[in-house]
């Protein structure tokens, strides 16, 4: 029987290409976008940062109009940083790249997906809004009230009410996000991939996922009821009206611990994707790296009092060492690294570059961290800025160069166009310099007794001339994104073609084109590892 | 098969090899020059900052150790395995290997609980709290200003010290203590989380609302005459960096004339009302009651001063000229109670009246 075409042939529809980006559910573009509104958020947390640096410079206020003012900027800096660029970030990595890696054609749940995004700006927007409608918040990233409650000295005015709305509204794009990833990777693994077989990003998303589910209900339920005190006369967390002060603190670090595992986890997944690779050896320990994993996310909630020593309302011999034996699984992974380039025949692309920075740094940030552990050492340290270098060892040195590592790594993929080298190497660079300019000064100052958050300091405290080196080296950072951002704008478009498999790969995303099908894969390797498309090119050479 | 990595060419070891000892060098020179004593904490004060002092020296040590370890491990892997032109096969393709995997982590193991047990016992020994020490003081922290009100055996409040900094010039302000004598701090807070610290303690303490935190300490015999900078540790509001306070250690003698002396100020009648103009000013959350203040030129005047806000929240009215010079500074009152400000005649002009702990309590006062 002949058969025919149908004429007129059925037509397809066409979109605009901004309304396909705007109404996409592919979770390539989904993830593209996530990286994007992160990056334009991190560009303005940054912008934040180099004001608060520009103020410390030199003793005196200067550069502010008040007080005021310098607490909103550090306000919004962390929480711009923490929850609008990092953990969005790696979620959006990770929605990129967890069903390329995994053999899916898609997230288990696209149209959610697309929601968890779209919540993501909506949120970003409320919060800076504040900048325009009477001042943002002004308490610290951490809120803690009564500063945070409403009063004529505490919190007055909408920009704290605009940041509990919008910190609502991440979580619950990040519960909903953690969802999608958990059924995704439990449900819609390619037929081989055990769960002994998925790639280590897969498993730090996948216990990231549970922390986040786990924990991000309970901050959103210590962020109602700041709401309820500050706006309807409640009293959760008012000490003169029957609440508690410290309940807070309990529960907003029963969910800010875990975040800190959550902007973490997953940045140790792209490093741990990058050092083989370019190492061209499998990871050293799979499986003990995966229990160390998992070791890090079932500690990680029973340490957050640690934020907490110098209140005098914990139990200090637990959760210290609680907080000391969470080293264990963070060094297991350091040495299992370390000894994935040891005796591997090592190329120093960008990506591999960023992901020795992060190991350099984030041992400082683990180190400069258990002296916190120790309750006594805490009780001179905490919250001076012994505790901001410790904490921009882990989230910038850690973190941050993971995500470079990350973007560097699979923009190729993402676009099918390598970036250029030297630009990605310059960006390293200075970036490397200006961070240890900024962050290693901050251990001497909080050591001498700088506390955090003041606008100012005494001129003849000691503090000068290593408060103006932090601040150079702030500005060194800000340099530093100029070459990516350059590299970025030209490569995309005249870079050199990357091919499929640019960096000879082990996952699968390397087995399909650069950028992938809507649809991910026409077809897939047998999946016999952790790494089918190494198995792929070598065969049996590679066992 | 290619060359097995034992057998590559020397170059690249004697890089890294290098680069490690540079490194190990590098290190150990900070240290033994000098440079490295700004990683270490202020000079100890008290006994129990030595106690933790002791501490951060054993705890720095293993931090240096595993430092350096372990940096040296990176660069040596990344230096000396780098992959030439000739590596066109595959490296040994190692998968891992359990023995290493349970000496890496037993012996972090073993470090960390040896860590924790000397902390733990360092904790209990600064923890101590005895039921009758040498020298009590109720530290209250205010929004922006600390008030130190120093208590009899019993408990009872004999004198407060409204003004937490020391004064180079007059000698007078923050909260003297007796040198070699246990004091034992007790802290409130009437309205938001503060924080007493003092580095050269080694220690800080959460002044936490609702609820009565408690410590002592013993400052050296050796520091008498000493002046300790002290701050606000945790986020306050507007005023927070300017909660500044002053320890000054004295000798046991010099503190009792110390003390002697600020009991018999706080029991000084305060000086008459002058004739001529007496103005009353009220201040109640955090605002005064009046914003536009009129007195006559060359005239001194009195302001009838009433604070009622709650206790621990301090204000005062003082005065500066168009330019910004303070010309009027006059000593804060505590929330609940009330004073009487003696000024000097002004020349005719425009000036604002305001509160030395409050930026937003301002209002305009007319001299003419």
């Amino acid at each position: 029987m002949a058969t025919h075409a149908l004429t007129p042939a059925a037509s397809t529809y066409r979109r605009g290409r901004l309304y396909d980006w705007l109404t996409t559910t592919d979770h390539k573009k989904i993830g593209i976008m996530y990286v994007i509104n992160s990056f334009v958020f991190f560009l303005i947390g940054g912008v934040l940062a180099l004001v608060v640096r520009t103020e410390l410079a030199q003793p005196g206020l200067q550069f502010l109009r008040d007080e005021h003012v310098y607490n909103e900027m550090f306000t919004m800096h962390a929480t711009i940083m923490i929850f609008v660029f990092v953990i969005p970030m790696l979620a959006g990595l990770g929605n990129y790249i967890v069903p390329l890696m995994i053999g899916a054609p898609d997230m288990a749940f696209p149209r959610i997906n697309a929601l968890s995004l779209w919540m993501l700006p909506l949120a970003g927007i409320l919060l800076i809004s504040s900048f325009f409608t009477g001042g943002t918040a002004a308490a610290g990233w951490t809120s803690y009230p009564p500063l945070s409650l409403d009063g004529p000295l505490n919190s007055p005015g909408s920009g704290q009410d605009l940041w509990i709305v919008s910190l609502i509204l991440i979580g619950t794009s990040s519960i909903l996000g953690s969802i999608n990833f958990l059924v995704t990777i439990f449900k819609m693994r390619a037929p081989g991939m055990t769960l002994f077989r998925m790639p280590i990003m897969v498993w730090t998303v996948l216990v990231t996922s549970v922390l986040v589910l786990m924990a991000t209900p309970v901050i959103t339920s210590a962020l109602v009821m700041l709401f309820i005190d500050r706006n309807y006369g409640g009293h959760f967390f008012d000490p003169f009206g029957g609440g508690s002060a410290i309940l807070y603190q309990n529960i907003f670090w029963f969910y800010s611990h875990p975040a800190v595992y959550v902007m973490i986890l997953p940045a140790m997944g792209v490093i741990s994707e990058v050092l083989p690779v370019f190492s061209r050896k499998p990871l050293f320990g799979y499986k003990a790296f995966i229990f160390a994993t998992a070791a890090i996310g079932a500690l990680g909630f029973s340490v957050w009092a640690h934020h907490m020593f110098t209140t005098g309302s914990v139990f200090l011999p637990f959760f210290s060492l609680l907080t000391f034996l969470i080293a264990v699984p963070t060094g297991v992974k350091m040495f299992n690294w370390v000894f994935t380039m040891f005796r591997g025949q090592l190329t120093f692309s960008t990506p591999l570059i960023f992901a020795i920075g992060f190991l350099t740094m984030f041992l400082i940030g683990g180190i400069n961290g258990a002296f916190s552990a120790s309750v006594p050492v805490d009780f001179a340290l905490h919250d001076t800025y012994w505790v901001v270098a410790h904490i921009h060892y882990v989230l910038f040195g850690g973190s941050v160069f993971g995500i470079f590592a990350g973007l560097y790594y699979w923009f190729p993929k993402m676009f099918g166009r390598m970036l250029d080298e030297g630009l990605g190497k310059l960006h390293f660079v200075i970036m490397f310099v200006g961070f240890n300019l900024t962050f290693f000064p901050m251990h001497q100052l909080g050591l001498e007794g700088m506390p955090r958050r003041i606008a100012d300091y005494a001129g003849d405290a000691g503090w000068n001339d290593l408060n103006l080196l932090a601040t150079v080296g702030g500005f060194l950072i800000a340099t530093s994104i100029l070459p990516f951002i350059w590299n970025v704008f030209v490569s995309i478009r005249n870079g050199k073609i990357a091919g499929d498999d640019p960096w000879e790969g082990n996952t699968l995303e390397w087995a399909t084109t650069s950028p992938p099908p809507p649809y991910n894969f026409d077809s897939l390797p047998e999946i016999r590892s952790e790494r089918p498309v190494f198995d792929a090119r070598h065969g049996r050479a590679g066992h | 098969m290619s060359t097995s990595p034992r057998k590559r060419p020397a170059p690249d070891a004697l890089v890294a090899g290098l680069v490690v000892v540079i490194l190990i060098a590098l290190v150990a020179a900070v240290f033994l020059t000098g440079w490295g004593s700004s990683l270490y904490p202020p000079n100890a004060a008290t006994a129990e900052a030595h106690d933790v002092r002791g501490l951060y020296d054993i705890v720095f040590a293993f931090a240096l150790a595993i430092f350096v370890v372990v940096e040296a491990l990176i660069i040596w892997s990344v230096l000396r395995y780098r992959r030439k032109p000739s590596d066109t096969a595959l490296p040994a393709q190692t998968h891992g290997n359990n023995l290493v995997e349970v000496i890496w982590t037993v012996i972090p193991t073993a470090i960390v609980l040896f860590l924790f047990v000397i902390s733990w016992q360092t904790l209990n020994r600064i923890s101590t709290v005895s039921a009758t020490p040498d020298i009590r003081i109720h530290a209250i922290a205010g929004q922006f200003q600390w008030q130190f009100e120093y208590l009899d055996a019993s408990g009872t409040k004999v004198a407060t010290q409204l003004a937490p900094l020391y004064d180079v010039a007059t000698g007078e302000g923050g909260m003297a203590v007796p040198a070699g004598e246990t004091v034992q701090v007790t802290l409130d807070s009437p309205d938001v989380i503060h924080a007493f610290y003092v580095p050269r303690f080694l220690f800080k303490r959460d002044v936490v609302p609702g609820q009565t935190n408690k410590f002592e300490f013993t400052v050296d015999a050796s520091e008498a005459g000493q002046v300790f900078r002290g701050q606000c540790a945790e986020l306050c509001g507007t005023g927070h960096r300017r909660m500044l306070f002053s320890v000054i250690a004295l000798s046991p003698a010099d503190y009792d004339t110390w003390l002697t002396a600020l009991i018999v100020k706080a029991n000084a009648t305060p000086a008459p009302l002058p004739s001529g103009t007496t103005l009353n000013v009220v201040a109640e959350g955090v605002k005064y009651d009046i914003a536009q203040l009129e007195v006559p030129a060359d005239a001194p005047f009195a302001i009838a001063f009433t604070n009622k806000d709650p206790a621990g929240l301090t204000h005062d009215i003082d005065i500066r000229d168009s330019n910004g010079t303070v010309v009027a500074n006059q000593e804060v009152v505590n929330g609940g109670t009330s004073a009487n400000y003696v000024y000097e005649p002004l020349p005719a002009g425009t000036y604002t009246f305001f509160c030395s702990i409050h930026a937003n309590m301002t209002g305009t006062l007319t001299v003419k």
